[in-house]
């Protein structure tokens, strides 16, 4: 009987779980996943694709700025040819004619994506956000 | 006097297990935090020449991201995919995380035709936030 008090009091003691083991695995998954973190940023500028079914691209045309960019890189404004460097210009005095209207640039299948993102930049600097994105011929 | 400094030696020695409960409460509780805001970016696999744009602002979300080269194909994935292999693609990344948004990576020699491929292809997977990626200057 003596003995087995002694028995069951030694369970207790051994009850104790030691979490040293459990410490090294948890902080191994704390490390690995601190170190997978990819805090990948990726700057860019937000578009506005229409529906190519739909034909609100053409109502807009009514009322919007359109910048077409032809399939050799020019840009068009009003029908004529804009240096690149005064498409801000432009689109800025056409946004101050009539602050509501948006823009929409149409991009022949051929241009380069440098100039698409030109112009894009050119109207955000101009304050207008809202760039629809055509695809012209 | 020296039996007292005896006593509080052994006091001391006692208390110097440290209790590592409180640790494992913060290490877990930072464990959950990464494994959480894991978010395991697909990269497209190639380098291209972004643009550039003073506009160009961080998106909230992208985890897909689709390549447009100078020689206009398309990788996603760190594979090459052709325009009708594209959506399948961009469905599979979304199913995996279904709250990014898509990246599309054009080259400044890309031609438009294939970004605006790639954003259609986005917008048929019934992704609405298309960025592209430009890079400030």
């Amino acid at each position: 009987m003596r003995k087995h008090i002694a028995n069951i009091k030694i369970d207790e003691e051994e009850n104790e779980i030691n979490l040293t083991p459990m410490l090294d695995v948890v902080f191994i998954m704390l490390i690995f996943f601190i170190v997978t973190a990819s805090f990948l940023r990726e700057s860019g500028l937000d578009t506005n694709r229409p529906d190519a079914d739909q034909p609100q691209v053409l109502q807009d045309e009514e009322g919007a700025i359109l910048v077409i960019i032809d399939g050799t890189d020019d840009i068009w404004i009003d029908n004529r040819i804009v240096d690149p460097r005064a498409v801000r210009a432009n689109i800025e005095r056409l946004h101050a004619e009539d602050p509501e209207r948006p823009v929409v640039v149409q991009a022949a299948s051929t241009s380069r994506a440098e100039t698409l993102v030109t112009v894009m930049d050119a109207s955000r600097q101009a304050d207008i956000y809202n760039i629809s994105i055509a695809s012209g011929n | 006097m020296p039996m007292r400094d005896a006593v509080a030696e052994t006091l001391q020695e006692e208390e110097a297990e440290i209790n590592l409960t409180p640790m494992l409460d913060v290490v877990f509780i930072m464990l959950i935090f990464f494994i959480v805001t894991a978010v395991f970016v697909r990269e497209p696999g190639i380098q291209v020449n972004r643009p550039e744009a003073v506009t160009a602002m961080i998106p909230n979300s992208g985890s897909i991201f689709i390549a447009v080269n100078a020689a206009n194909e398309f990788w996603i994935d760190q594979r090459s995919v052709d325009l009708a292999g594209l959506g399948p693609v961009i469905e599979r990344l979304r199913a995996q995380n279904p709250e990014g948004g898509v990246v599309i990576q054009a080259d400044n020699e890309a031609q438009n035709e294939f970004v605006l491929a790639a954003m259609d292809a986005a917008k048929e997977a019934g992704i609405t936030e298309v960025t592209l990626a430009a890079v400030v200057p």
